[in-house]
């Protein structure tokens, strides 16, 4: 599951700490979802693309081959 | 409460512990410890919902389940072999008849002994799950460095 996050916070010039406490999780987390090591949640999805008032198709990009890597 | 403040909190609990431990020792009461530990382990759980600067999210929810499956996993396994064997020295089971004496079966080692190496796995059991959850830890991100 490739994201967008980076590229959200650059334009609402947010820090990872500032998005983390936005929406309720550790900084380290955010990290991880930018860089790919882990899929957040729907619920953390949702809370994410809420902040940044879009949907969540915007910011996260299903990608059969990765999705696929990420489950095992 | 601050994060520092409950792990110095916890390291005094683990001072105390040892302390008891020696103590029941010697005037050879195990009940004391055993409700030490008891009491011991509540008041970390107590002092860890005070603490403010300690967030739990869903990733480190992951790691915690993930860890704590793997661990039960490898286990059960090792525990169950090992028991089994033992449970088969300590019954000697009968034979079936046949010509020759039965045979019964040769002894690794002393049922006490047995104890002592379920009581050692039961402890292995707590550098696997340390073990496991350096590994997910690793796995969902967690040392990964900062590009900010």
């Amino acid at each position: 599951m490739k994201n967008k996050i980076k590229v959200f916070r650059a334009m609402h010039d947010l820090t990872q700490e500032d998005l983390a406490k936005a929406i309720g999780v550790t900084r380290q987390t955010i990290l991880a979802i930018e860089k790919g090591k882990y899929v957040p949640s729907l619920d953390l999805a949702i809370k994410i693309a809420r902040h940044f008032n879009v949907t969540i198709e915007e910011i996260f990009l299903y990608d059969a081959v990765t999705s696929t890597v990420a489950i095992d | 409460m601050k994060k520092n403040s409950f792990y110095l909190i916890v390291g005094c609990i683990a001072i105390v512990l040892v302390g008891l431990f020696w103590y029941s020792e010697e005037i050879h009461t195990p009940l004391l410890i055993e409700i030490a530990f008891i009491a011991a382990v509540a008041a970390v759980y107590l002092a860890r919902r005070k603490v403010v600067d300690l967030i739990e999210d869903e990733r480190s929810a992951k790691i915690t389940e993930k860890a704590a499956m793997r661990t039960l996993q490898v286990f059960w396994v090792v525990f169950c072999a090992f028991s089994i064997g033992a449970v088969m020295q300590i019954l000697h089971v009968p034979s079936f008849p046949r010509a020759a004496p039965p045979i019964r079966p040769s002894e690794i080692l002393p049922p006490r002994s047995m104890g002592y190496v379920q009581l050692g796995l039961l402890c292995l059991m707590f550098f696997l799950y340390v073990g496991f959850r350096m590994y997910y830890a690793r796995k969902y991100g967690d040392w990964e460095i900062d590009e900010e």
